[in-house]
């Protein structure tokens, strides 16, 4: 009910009833236009984008891909398919993330249940922002400082006393970096969703904040853990700065020693990334049906990842407390 | 409701409580021992593995230099591993020049070039390895077939920007020259042999590798530039043109009448040469296997038949 | 009985102190990596600014060529060249930077409130994902959308014979442009913001917006006047975590913004928006594999100097504008 239909106590014959709200003036119906051109303009962009990739990537996809290595050559049939790089994208966000979740979990959970002194939760709040406003590529060089430096020369192949520093522990590495700020945030967020009452009762059964931590609060922030896992590994499989800078760009895996799994991780190779770029117009392979299947295959990834997100979310939604 | 049962109560709502000393739930003892043994026995476990010395079976030998013969190596190694088997060669194409530079600072162990060597490629040792050409490659659309070398030169400085101006081409659109950057051995060659001298034109495209170079040709109809033989063949999808008349192929290259033929170079440290890539320098120069390999992309000198 | 109990201020057991000093030694391991990366960044960048000064913003030559001399002379020891005049390149950063930000703003904040507000519920149900997914979206992909729809058209449609000839000669007009960059860079970045502008509309609380509707006040007004006034920290934040991405894209730009560090010149006229540039981060990618010559090294690094800079700049920028908002109890 508008304030006009109030029964007021006036002297005088009421004014006629306005319309339920002025009119409205020419600016807001310019604005409100604009909004709608613009939201379906945005729809139609997106839409455009997603069948493009669709339509090539169904064009191009085949299962030889999936199951033969890169190799030099001019032809399609002879450039072989992606099965190294994509073994490459998965162990490169294994190793990221496998750095990324336990320190992330750690700094969020001292933010969020200990964070003193004060100043040094300050601190650590604005490192973590800081290193997630860092470009990526100021990361790959920061690592490159930091792997062909001799003290961690275990980790990539080395002649004659001068390491290469180009590995898929050098890359992983700085990749975790990337992923850091998001599972901290996410974990924060699920561990500050958890009303204190919980804790409370904890203690009062005894236990020691630690294994308050530990065995109840991380558990019941586990859908956050989980999307900020998930958001991590999207954002470390999109990555490709640190990708051609610390991962030494062979096509296919490049061990170094005979140890089976450390030989790998110390040698040089690829991630479905890299090969797009390589295969795209710009880039020296020049196949353009191999990029798109690739892209296509990325897209999937990302896809499923971002689908894990919503059921993660909608599962932590579902967790009320009853307070 | 007694007097303390209220106060613990209300100390509840108020803050948090924990309790001085705790029940009988004292299991932290073999929780703590049982995770420590656990860390101890993982460290023990990682450490032995990931200090063994990378060279355990085989040598790694590292490399770097001409992307341009890139094609050629990678076939090279392949054909060496064959033989020697315990031998894993690394290669990083990041331009002749660049590679003479790694070997120099000892980035790299061996270097592979395709300039003549220089008063600047102090501390190296180079040997001759086998032939190739520099081919002048335009677009498959454009139909010019023969250019002068001193037209090319005009090119590549500037001076001709339209194709109206090069006899043949049957187009009338701007010249887009593509070329190499300075750490490639090609661009010094193209800049000793063909501008004697000068440097290229601002408007040349400035590429790292002789692959993106035949790619950007391939796109472009307005295009001229220059790569190796290697990646110049029926299948890169350009089309090379005749310098003074002679073509860019193997045989014009054999016998030298090309004007843009090159030896390709091998480059070692010179205090310190390493000697598994002595020794595949030497297998690449004279052995018939490599003869056969080298002759797929590039042109063998020395090999035995 | 009931035992004694007393509020806890401090942690009181020997495992909840050690569990502290282990997570706050983490902590303090990810601040001094931190610290360490700025300490080491600097120490490698500080050769070339050193021999530069100032003038190394400044703007004297062909970089390409400033470039190829500092790489030429890398083993020459006693010799080397540091000569670097980078305007060029913080020119093109700025021009794709802010274009596509300034573009990317304005669009996203339109598309935000549509659909937080106006949008039909079937079209905002299928938008959702869309936006996240578009969001997540690695950026080698929109690469590979511009350079094989955006370039060609470009090159196709919009450069003439004309304008190539009016600059043959000092550069190549191919479809590789400013005007590539900064499109694709807008698509890349909108989706990120649309996806923060909306959760920042979202938590405006839904009292307030009644009640300016219930005093009479069109739709339109009150979500512009009350809803994206209240949702300005996270606008703020959204613009920030845009620029920080934007301004550290370099495989993409690299990819259609051309090979020639040119400065596009706005007296050109309309060739200035096809006129190729490269950005800082793009450079880096470009010479990389030219890092172990200490010259080209410390050159590189210098420039990874000015970016880690500017982002560390656009972080403290992004937390001082938001203390003014502060004060008005808007949410941050």
């Amino acid at each position: 009910m508008s304030l006009l239909e109030l029964p007021v106590s006036q002297p005088g014959p009421r004014a006629p009833r306005a319309a339920q709200s002025p009119p409205w003036r020419l600016i807001d119906r310019i604005g409100l236009a604009v909004a709608w051109l613009l939201g379906l303009l945005f729809c139609a962009l997106a839409g455009a984008l997603v069948l493009y990739f669709l339509v090539q990537g169904i064009k191009y996809v085949r299962p030889s891909l999936f199951l033969t290595n890169p190799s030099p050559g001019f032809t399609a049939t002879a450039t072989g398919g992606f099965l190294d790089p994509m073994l490459g994208t998965m162990l490169v966000s294994a190793i990221a993330m496998a750095i990324a979740l336990p320190i992330g979990i750690g700094v969020a959970v001292w933010l969020s249940e200990y964070g003193r002194p004060a100043a040094l939760a300050r601190v650590a709040e604005s490192t973590i922002e800081m290193i997630a406003g860092t470009p990526s590529i100021v990361l790959a060089l920061f690592g490159i400082l930091l792997f062909e430096s001799p003290a961690l020369g275990f980790l990539s192949r080395s002649s004659e006393g001068v390491v290469f520093g180009r590995s898929f522990f050098a890359a992983g590495a700085m990749l975790s970096l990337v992923a850091l700020p998001l599972v901290v945030s996410n974990v924060r967020e699920g561990l500050e969703a958890i009303p204190d009452h919980v804790r409370e009762a904890s203690y009062a059964l005894g236990k020691t904040k630690f294994a308050t931590t530990r065995r109840v609060l991380l558990p019941a922030a586990r859908p956050s853990v989980l999307t900020g896992a998930m958001l991590g590994a999207g954002r470390v499989i999109g990555d490709t700065a640190i990708i051609v800078v610390l991962l030494g760009a062979t096509l296919t895996f490049d061990r170094s020693g005979s140890v089976p799994l450390l030989s790998t991780l110390r040698g040089t190779g690829s991630t479905l990334t890299y090969y797009v770029f390589y295969n795209a117009p710009t880039g020296e392979g020049n196949q353009p049906t191999k990029a798109y299947a690739a892209a296509f295959v990325l897209l999937m990834i990302v896809l499923a990842l971002n689908v894990g997100v919503d059921i993660a979310t909608r599962r932590s939604r579902r967790l009320r407390w009853s307070s | 409701m007694t007097v303390s049962e209220t106060r613990l109560r209300t100390r509840l709502t108020e803050g948090r409580v924990s309790r001085r000393e705790p029940l009988a739930l004292r299991p932290k003892k073999g929780i703590a021992l049982r995770l420590k043994i656990r860390t101890v026995a993982v460290t023990a476990a990682v450490t032995p593995v990931l200090a063994v010395p990378s060279a355990a079976a085989a040598a790694t030998v590292i490399g770097s230099g001409s992307s341009a013969e890139q094609p050629v190596l990678t076939a090279l190694f392949a054909g060496y591993a064959k033989v020697h088997r315990n031998v894993h060669f690394v290669y990083t194409a990041d331009g002749g020049n660049a590679g003479v530079k790694d070997v120099q600072q000892r980035r790299s162990q061996f270097a592979v070039n395709t300039r003549a060597p220089l008063p600047s490629d102090s501390r190296t040792v180079q040997y001759k390895l086998f032939l190739d050409g520099l081919c002048v490659a335009v677009n498959k659309a454009n139909s010019v077939s023969n250019v002068r070398l001193t037209r090319a030169a005009n090119i590549f400085l500037g001076v001709f920007t339209s194709w109206s101006q090069v006899s043949g081409s049957g187009l009338t659109t701007t010249i887009d020259p593509i070329g190499r950057n300075s750490a490639a051995g090609s661009y010094t060659f193209f800049q000793q042999a063909v501008l004697k001298g000068q440097t290229q034109a601002s408007n040349v495209e400035q590429l790292s590798s002789d692959g993106l170079v035949a790619t950007a040709i391939k796109h472009d109809k307005n295009a001229i530039g220059y790569v190796g033989l290697a990646h110049a063949g029926k299948s890169s999808g350009i089309k090379t043109v005749k310098l003074n008349g002679v073509a860019c192929n193997a045989t014009q290259i054999k016998s030298q009448k090309y004007p843009l033929t090159r030896f390709i170079w091998g480059v070692l440290s010179l205090k310190h040469p390493n000697s598994a890539a002595a020794q595949f320098f030497d297998w690449v120069r004279t052995s018939s296997a490599a003869g056969k390999i080298v002759a797929k992309s590039a042109v063998p000198a020395f090999n035995k038949k | 009985m009931v035992e004694e109990f007393r509020l806890d201020t401090e942690p009181t057991r020997d495992s909840d102190r050690r569990a502290e000093l282990m997570l706050g030694a983490l902590v303090c391991l990810v601040v001094v990596l931190l610290l360490g990366m700025f300490a080491f960044v600097l120490y490698q960048a500080w050769p070339s600014f050193s021999h530069n000064g100032l003038s190394w913003f400044g703007s004297r030559g062909n970089v390409d060529s400033q470039i190829q001399a500092i790489f030429n002379s890398g083993t020459s020891l006693g010799h080397e060249v540091y000569a670097f005049h980078g305007w060029p390149l913080i020119w093109g950063t700025a021009l794709v930077v802010g274009g596509a930000v300034t573009i990317a703003f304005v669009c996203s904040l339109f598309v935000a409130v549509f659909i937080v507000e106006f949008a039909p519920d079937a079209l905002c149900r299928v938008l959702e994902p869309v936006v996240r997914l578009l969001a997540s979206v690695p950026s080698v992909i929109y690469g590979l959308v511009g350079v094989f729809v955006l370039v060609p058209l470009i090159g196709n449609h919009l450069i003439t014979q004309g304008s190539k000839a009016s600059v043959q000669g000092i550069i190549t007009l191919n479809g590789y442009s400013l005007l590539a960059g900064v499109a694709i860079l807008t698509v890349m970045v909108a989706p990120v913001m649309v996806a923060i502008f909306s959760d920042g509309l979202r938590a405006v609380p839904r009292g307030w917006i009644e009640a300016s509707l219930g005093l009479g006040i069109n739709k339109w007004r009150t979500v512009w006047k009350i809803g994206v006034r209240t949702a300005r920290p996270a606008i703020v934040a959204g613009t920030v975590l845009a620029t920080a991405r934007a301004l550290g894209e370099a495989v993409m730009l690299s990819m259609v913004c051309g090979v020639v560090s040119f400065a596009p010149n706005p007296a050109d006229g309309w060739i200035f928006f096809v006129e190729p540039t490269r950005p800082l981060a793009s450079t880096i990618i470009a010479f990389i594999d030219d890092l172990s010559t200490p010259p080209m090294r410390h050159t590189l690094y210098a420039i990874a100097a000015v970016l880690l800079l500017s982002a560390a700049l656009l972080s403290f920028g992004g937390w001082a504008a938001k203390q003014p908002m502060k004060r008005y109890g808007a949410r941050t």
